[in-house]
């Protein structure tokens, strides 16, 4: 028998008996951080070049605008027909940002250290699906914010465009839900982000594509009202037929949508499509 | 050209959730054409917009991209490339042979698509079916190459690639004629002005700029990506 050796140190290990913030909390911060995630914030220098240069391009128009304003008194580019003018680079960013938010914990499968903590599936997707959503509204917000200031500031003959200011923001936001929730659905699909990447811009591209050459071939042949429900095709056109319906204001495609509750409609419809797939992907991966 | 690599990658790409854009995107194409058909009837003007706008617009840069990247960027991302890269293989033929897989399959899932879209909606006539689908296989050639240099070359290079596509060919192309110069789905617009002889459709760049072009590029590009992984570092990803 050999002698004992082994001896138990105490080196002083203790309890967290400090606050628990608990669920809210928890899913606040998961927000937070992943909000910052799409921006590039708290990750490598390489990781903010791509959405900072994409907010500059989104500001661009703004700040000429202003400056147009500011030497000819008159104005530039419309608030309501900001986002339809912006849209390709509205469905970059969507394209860039949405698989950075989904593909990592999916491909790493660490889904469940998430889900040990009070998170819960459904929480974890909506703090994701928060954070996609506020970075896409700031990212429309931020510039049409800036307009309207510079508008106040420059002091026009016309009176001040407050109420297409409004309707532009309201419809910034339902552009953002719509986005966030087919992007992150579209990108939680695959674990690669190469592939999540190509296959957001694959469906805005193709959407827009449809949606154009449906216009374009059925106005030649001399179905209008048909041509106006192929623009519905593109999310950007459905998200400004909601704000025309909505607001009454000037359809910035120049050719106008189909009329009645319908835009609204098929709007809802596809963000709970989205958010179903979203959710179901997530609880499979949660169970696997 | 080396079997063993071309095998392995052949099986990468068609044997995952890849595929599914690779067949979708062809087949939304074939669809649309026969819709259209429906619609409006065989009409050639209808016809050349769909090719230019959509098949070569959209579709092919989107396919370039997928299998462009897809054949290479997954690897280095996973860092499994180095169980290729370390075996008595040349860089530069595992970059070629990568680049073949690729413009094989933008062939097969781009150009071949292209042809039956346009031959459903017009048959032969005036040659658009034909002209179209050899623009696309040869552009398809050009961004193999070229997208597989960027995912030799950046960890977002569908990012870049999108950007290169939407941004330059789309947006800065449709306002600055100067840029149309420097775009592949315009040189592929030239190759099917080459060959159709439609009046509803004229390429703004010269043949005799386009075809040098397409080669220079893919030599190039070829060249550059096979130097790149003779020195490729695999650092971490954030």
């Amino acid at each position: 028998m050999s002698e004992q050796t082994a001896i138990i140190h105490d080196i002083g290990y203790r309890h967290y008996d400090g606050p628990r913030l608990g669920r809210g909390s928890a899913a606040r911060a998961l927000a937070v951080h992943s909000l910052r995630g799409v921006f590039g914030l708290g990750r490598t220098t390489r990781a903010k070049i791509i959405p900072f240069l994409l907010v500059a391009i989104m500001l661009l128009p703004a700040v000429v605008s202003i400056a147009v304003m500011a030497l000819v008194k008159q104005q530039g580019i419309g608030y309501t027909a900001y986002a339809v003018a912006m849209q390709a680079v509205l469905a970059i960013f969507l394209a860039s940002q949405a698989p950075y938010l989904v593909a990592p914990d999916l491909r790493f499968r660490v889904l469940p250290l998430y889900l040990s903590r009070p998170v819960t599936v459904l929480d974890y997707v909506g703090a994701k699906l928060v954070a996609m959503t506020a970075a896409l509204f700031l990212l429309l917000a931020v510039p049409l914010t800036l307009l309207y200031a510079g508008e106040l500031l420059v002091d026009l003959p016309e009176p001040v465009h407050t109420r297409e200011y409004i309707a532009s923001m309201v419809a910034a936001l339902i552009a953002a839900a719509l986005l966030a929730s087919v992007g992150l659905a579209l990108a939680s699909f695959t674990p690669r982000r190469g592939l999540g990447v190509a296959s957001v811009i694959g469906f805005y591209l193709f959407t827009s594509g449809v949606s154009g050459v449906f216009f374009a071939a059925l106005l030649a042949s001399g179905h209008e009202a048909a041509a106006k429900w192929t623009l519905l095709i593109n999310p950007f056109f459905l998200v400004d037929a909601v704000q025309v319906a909505l607001f009454g204001t000037e359809p910035s495609n120049g050719e106008g949508y189909p009329s009645g509750p319908w835009p609204a409609l098929i709007l809802l419809a596809v963000i709970a499509l989205a958010l179903t797939g979203l959710i179901a992907r997530y609880r499979k991966a949660a169970s696997s | 050209m080396n079997t063993v690599v071309a095998d392995i990658t052949y099986r990468a790409m068609l044997g995952r959730k890849r595929i599914l854009l690779l067949v979708l995107l062809p087949l939304a194409l074939i669809g649309v054409a026969g819709l259209l058909r429906l619609i409006g009837g065989p009409s050639e003007g209808t016809a050349v917009t769909l090719m230019k706008s959509f098949a070569v617009g959209t579709i092919l840069p989107l396919l370039g991209l997928v299998a462009g990247t897809g054949v290479i960027a997954p690897e280095i991302e996973d860092g499994t490339i180095m169980h290729l890269l370390s075996k008595p293989i040349s860089r530069p033929v595992i970059a070629f042979t990568k680049f073949v897989v690729a413009a094989s399959l933008l062939a097969l899932f781009a150009a071949v698509p292209t042809f039956l879209a346009a031959f459903l909606m017009i048959q032969t006539e005036s040659g658009i079916a034909y002209g179209f689908a050899l623009g696309a296989l040869l552009a398809g050639i050009a961004y193999a190459a070229v997208f597989l240099l960027l995912g030799v070359l950046t960890r977002h290079a569908v990012t870049i690639g999108v950007i290169y596509a939407l941004v330059w060919e789309g947006l800065v192309g449709g306002y600055v004629p100067g840029a149309r110069k420097f775009s592949i789905q315009q040189w592929a617009q030239s190759i099917a002005d080459q060959v159709s002889s439609s009046v509803f459709f004229k390429a703004d760049v010269p043949i005799g700029f386009a075809v040098p072009a397409i080669v220079i590029v893919t030599v190039a590009a070829l060249l550059i990506a096979g130097q790149r992984l003779r020195s490729l570092s695999l650092t971490g990803d954030e």
